[in-house]
């Protein structure tokens, strides 16, 4: 809101040093963002004003806090009038046929007034408003709104048939050609000012061009009212028209003061000539009751924590138009004056003081400490999950939740996506059903600015439709490998991103929340290669996919390959529950080793021999791993060479050779029976 | 039938023997050598020899076997360590000397994202003041995004919030507060939280706006909750975040779900307050860096907690403005274009 300080001194004095005021208001809250230097000394102050504030979205309103926070009194002003002999309702005949949308009407006639250019004065607040002066009747109306904050609006009265005003709502296929040029079609919802035979003005927005203020008016209907907020916000949201009239009213005007603005009008008109109707029509059937409030002292140094002087609290309130009735010690019923839209609760009044008393006032005190019941939320479990990735040398990425629909067409999705109903950005339509999209964007920018080797992760939200009415908002966590891993250096050469590396990251990643054992199962996903896509497990359910990316998919992003992908709900997987943590005393027996190496065919997986071995709960088998594998000369074209490092133990005493031969003689006879697997000639080791 | 002393003892050979080829493949000189050697043959403590004195347990009818065994075993030592000493005084081409000025070797290692590291700064000083830390969904219903929070359904206040919608109800949470509704719903106070996580305006994005960003919320209800305590624990948490110098200030503003309402400065540490052109603040000397107040009784009301009985307040701020502020990073999109060039700096924070 722009205040023109010199307009500000009709109301208050304010001469104190512009920076001093500035800070001062700023600590009532009224934030001066900037100011400009106006003619004749003046300076035009652009201060925030906040949305349940509208008294002071004008001068009189702002005057009401200066004269508060500097002490001094608000200076009355008088309009004079020179009236016709007529009333106003034997000139025009108003009527309101919807008073839940319009609760007060009021009108005054002013007859014989010489529209032309406005005088210096007038045209000089109207430019420190920030607008053009258009007549002086025009000009009338908003130095109104900007004075008071209440809108009003001048009619050409020749232009008003019958002459008779109605307040309704608009017929269906009622049109009305606005005051900036536009043919707006109007709604039953909405509410008008109309005369006989058609609406003059979208009630409380704008006015309508055909009765709007021109050189040949004389006759002016002045139109002083309160509309419903809601009413005029829906309006105006659906005609897509911003004023300063819809500004007001949508924040809620002041329901005691619609006939005082249409006298103020009406007195500064008659400065060009005329003279104004006797008795304003004034239609308020339901006459609201100002608000009454208990304010107790006792309350407000509860809340604040810092006693303020009942003195201050009465001068306080007084000053800002409040009247305080029937105190007893330290409590008051207060009467909210009808401006104060915002002042509904006994907090609020203790706003009021409090911001005046000063917020540097209340003391800062540390609250004393509170053993509470513990949270338990998925942070310590998702922290662990990092901490294992960061070791596997993956760096953690945050992607926004939005997808371009085009680019998760190209990953293949999977699921339903959501849509925004407003988005900001075609590119960001959705939200993301997947983190892979992010993620490779997250490569395609750093091979761009001469990255080679991207190993990241992230742990964020997914969204998907799980049916026509119920969305689903899952935590995931996805990773990416390409390129070097490492930095080429002299006593090292660095591995290149291969898959065994990422889904041993992921792996142990799960693992250090204790869900293992982890099953895997190859799969076909439109994101991954065919044939290198694998399912991750947890006690049967399917809870996430690896793979190698698409070329396809790598083309479109204009990375090359090869990349390595994973992505897992999280959602599933914490869904489920983690083993226990079990203290296990070191043992203090030796293990005996075998190393055995099988001819496996190819295409039998190792999760199948891993299943199969673990299936048969071996004695003494503490844990078995792949230590080395191979494929080429010396051994048959289809079969694979796996050699397996099996460890047995007896915690309780050292295991026999005996025992340790029959078990893994049982290890043999399984993968036989089971697989057809052999040893490999000369295969023990 | 063997004696249980025998089959330990054959174990106890089987396992030196395993253990044997494991070490001769570590084995890199002949000082290595030595020691392997030292360790299974020393006339003192070698296993071996340990193992020599053992028989001495055996019956006569198992010694014969068990000095077999261990016969079998010295043999297969001594010809193990001559075969690696042979390999070992094979003249090899002299590798280069070791510089050991030359650069250490440092593996790869994975970078936290810097909002992340701000995020666990704030919750650890939170946690450290008995604050837990609760989390809720970012896709919102407008009830619990606006409407609980005393935003009516057509009221302006809404217009500081632009909001991404997917339906009539359904949107992507403004603010972290709905989660204050959600949690005052399940628990009765005391309640004493943080809420950190995203969240999302329909702007588009510039240097310092962005679509998504990161905030974290706190509330505190309990009987006798006063704003000196808002203040204090505010206070406490700027000057643990900025230093214990650092000036706050705080001064009246309006948020629907606060009666009264503060909205927080620092100074500003870009120009200490000495820059009447400082790009940072503008000049003003300050930043604002959080919005807070009592929790409004209307709040209360729809939760079923009774304002009479009890007060609360609560807090929220933005994580990325933060950072922004606290490192001097021109452009908020920094954070989600993920330059691992920028990103892995924050370690070192």
């Amino acid at each position: 809101m722009n205040i023109s300080l010199n307009w500000l001194r009709e109301y208050v004095d304010v001469e104190i040093p512009l920076k001093e005021l500035l800070d001062r208001l700023m600590m009532i809250g009224l934030i001066c963002e900037k100011w400009t230097p106006g003619p004749n000394g003046d300076v035009v102050l652009d201060i925030e004003t906040y949305a349940n504030r509208p008294d002071t979205l004008g001068h009189l309103g702002m005057a009401r806090e200066v004269a508060t926070l500097l002490g001094r009194p608000l200076k009355e002003q008088v309009y004079p009038l020179v009236e016709l002999p007529a009333r106003t309702n034997e000139i025009v005949d108003v009527q309101v046929l919807d008073e839940d949308l319009c609760p007060r009407y009021t009108g005054l006639v002013v007859k014989g007034v010489k529209v032309g250019p406005s005088p210096e004065a007038l045209r000089a607040k109207i430019e420190a408003m920030g607008l053009k002066s258009i007549n002086n009747v025009v000009d009338i109306s908003n130095v109104v709104l900007f004075a008071t904050g209440q809108p009003i609006h001048t009619f050409d009265l020749a232009k008003v048939a019958g002459p008779r005003v109605v307040v309704r709502r608009a017929k269906k296929g009622e049109t009305l050609r606005t005051l900036d040029g536009k043919n707006v079609n109007l709604l039953p919802d909405m509410l008008v000012i109309a005369d006989e035979k058609r609406p003059l003005a979208v009630a409380g927005v704008i006015g309508g061009e055909p009765s709007g203020i021109s050189e040949s008016t004389t006759d002016v209907f002045i139109e002083s009212a309160v509309f419903d907020p809601a009413s005029i916000r829906r309006t105006r949201k659906a005609l897509e028209i911003q004023t300063d009239a819809g500004y007001r009213f949508e924040r809620g005007a002041d329901i005691g003061f619609a006939p005082q603005a249409a006298v103020i009008a009406a007195s500064l008109m008659i400065s060009f000539g005329g003279r104004v109707s006797k008795e304003i029509v004034d239609i308020y059937p339901k006459p609201k009751k100002s608000k009454e409030i208990v304010l107790r002292s006792r309350r407000a140094a509860d809340l604040l924590g810092l006693s303020v002087p009942d003195e201050f609290i009465e001068k306080t309130l007084t000053d800002l138009g409040f009247s305080l009735k029937s105190s007893t010690r330290g409590s008051w019923r207060i009467q909210v004056p009808s401006f104060r839209v915002d002042i509904e609760r006994e907090a609020d009044l203790i706003e009021e003081v409090v911001r005046f008393y000063g917020y540097d006032k209340i003391p800062v005190v540390v609250p004393p400490l509170q053993v509470l019941d513990p949270i338990s939320t998925n942070n310590a479990r998702f922290e662990r999950l990092s901490q294992q990735m960061f070791h596997f040398g993956f760096d953690e990425v945050v992607n926004a939740s939005f997808a371009d629909p085009e680019r998760e067409r190209i990953l293949g999705v999977i699921r339903r996506p959501i849509e925004f109903r407003n988005p900001f950005s075609v590119h960001a339509a959705i939200l993301r059903t997947t983190l892979l999209g992010g993620l490779l964007e997250n490569l395609r920018h750093n091979r761009n600015h001469g990255a080679d080797g991207v190993h990241i992760f992230e742990l964020g939200r997914v969204f998907s439709w799980a049916n026509e009415t119920d969305h689903v908002e899952d935590p995931a966590f996805g990773a990416l490998s390409a390129g070097p891993i490492g930095f080429p250096h002299w006593n090292d050469r660095p591995e290149t991103a291969n898959f065994p590396h990422l889904k041993g990251a992921v792996e142990s990643a799960l693992e250090v929340l204790r869900y293992a054992p982890l099953a895997f199962e190859p799969v076909g996903h439109p994101s991954y290669e065919e044939g290198s896509a694998l399912a991750l497990l947890y006690k049967g359910e399917s809870l996430g996919v690896f793979g190698r990316i698409r070329e396809s998919i790598l083309e479109a992003y204009g990375v090359s390959g090869p990349v390595f992908a994973a992505e897992i709900s999280l959602g599933l997987l914490l869904g489920k529950k983690a083993g226990l943590f079990a203290y296990e005393p070191p043992p203090k027996v030796p293990a005996v080793v075998r190393d055995l190496s099988f001819l496996v065919d190819r295409g039998r997986t190792y999760q199948d021999i891993k299943s199969a071995i673990e299936r048969a709960e071996i004695p003494h088998l503490e844990s078995f791993d792949v230590i080395d594998r191979y494929a080429g000369p010396h051994i048959p074209a289809d079969k694979t060479s796996l050699s397996l490092r099996f460890v047995f133990r007896n915690p309780l005493a050292t295991l026999l050779t005996e025992d340790a031969d029959k078990s893994e003689q049982r290890i043999l006879k399984i993968l036989k029976s089971t697989f057809e697997i052999q040893l490999r000639e000369g295969g023990t080791g | 039938m063997s004696s249980p002393e025998l089959l330990s003892f054959r174990t106890a050979v089987d396992s030196y023997r395993a253990k044997l080829k494991d070490e001769c493949a570590a084995v890199r000189d002949l000082q290595g050598l030595e020691d392997l050697r030292h360790r299974y043959l020393s006339r003192k403590r070698g296993f071996v020899t340990t193992l020599f004195e053992d028989l001495k347990k055996f019956g006569a009818a198992e010694k014969p076997v068990a000095g077999q065994l261990l016969n079998g075993l010295k043999v297969e030592v001594q010809e193990t360590l001559a075969a690696l000493e042979v390999r070992l005084k094979v003249p090899v081409i002299a590798k280069a000397e070791i510089d050991p000025t030359l650069p250490g070797e440092r593996r790869p290692w994975g970078a936290a994202h810097p909002l992340r590291i701000f995020q666990r700064e704030i919750e650890s000083i939170f946690l450290e003041m008995g604050f837990g830390i609760e989390e809720g969904p970012e896709i919102e219903t407008d009830y619990y995004n606006f409407e609980a929070l005393n935003f009516p359904p057509m009221h302006p206040a809404r217009d500081a919030w632009d909001t991404l919608y997917i339906n009539d109800n359904l949107l992507l949470r403004t603010h972290t507060s709905p989660v204050q509704i959600r949690v005052m719903e399940k628990r009765k106070p005391p309640i004493r939280i943080i809420i950190p996580g995203k969240v999302y305006r329909r702007e588009t994005p510039d240097p310092t706006h962005a679509a998504m960003f990161f905030q974290v919320e706190g509330l505190v209800v309990d009987k006798g909750v006063t704003f000196a305590h808002l203040k204090g624990t505010l206070e406490y948490f700027l000057k643990r975040l900025f230093g214990e110098k650092v000036k706050v200030r705080f001064r009246p503003s309006f948020f629907p779900f606060t009666e009264p309402s503060a909205e927080v400065d620092i100074e500003c540490l870009a120009c200490g307050q000495k820059d009447p052109a400082c790009r940072v603040c503008g000049g003003t000397g300050w930043k604002e860096i959080l919005g807070s107040g009592m929790v409004d009784p209307q709040v209360f009301k729809n939760v079923n907690i009774d304002p009479e009985q009890y007060s609360g307040w609560a807090f929220g701020m933005g994580i990325d403005r933060i950072a922004m502020f606290a490192f001097g990073i021109p452009d908020i999109r920094f954070f989600y274009e993920n330059d691992l060039r920028f990103n892995r700096q924050f370690h070192l924070k």
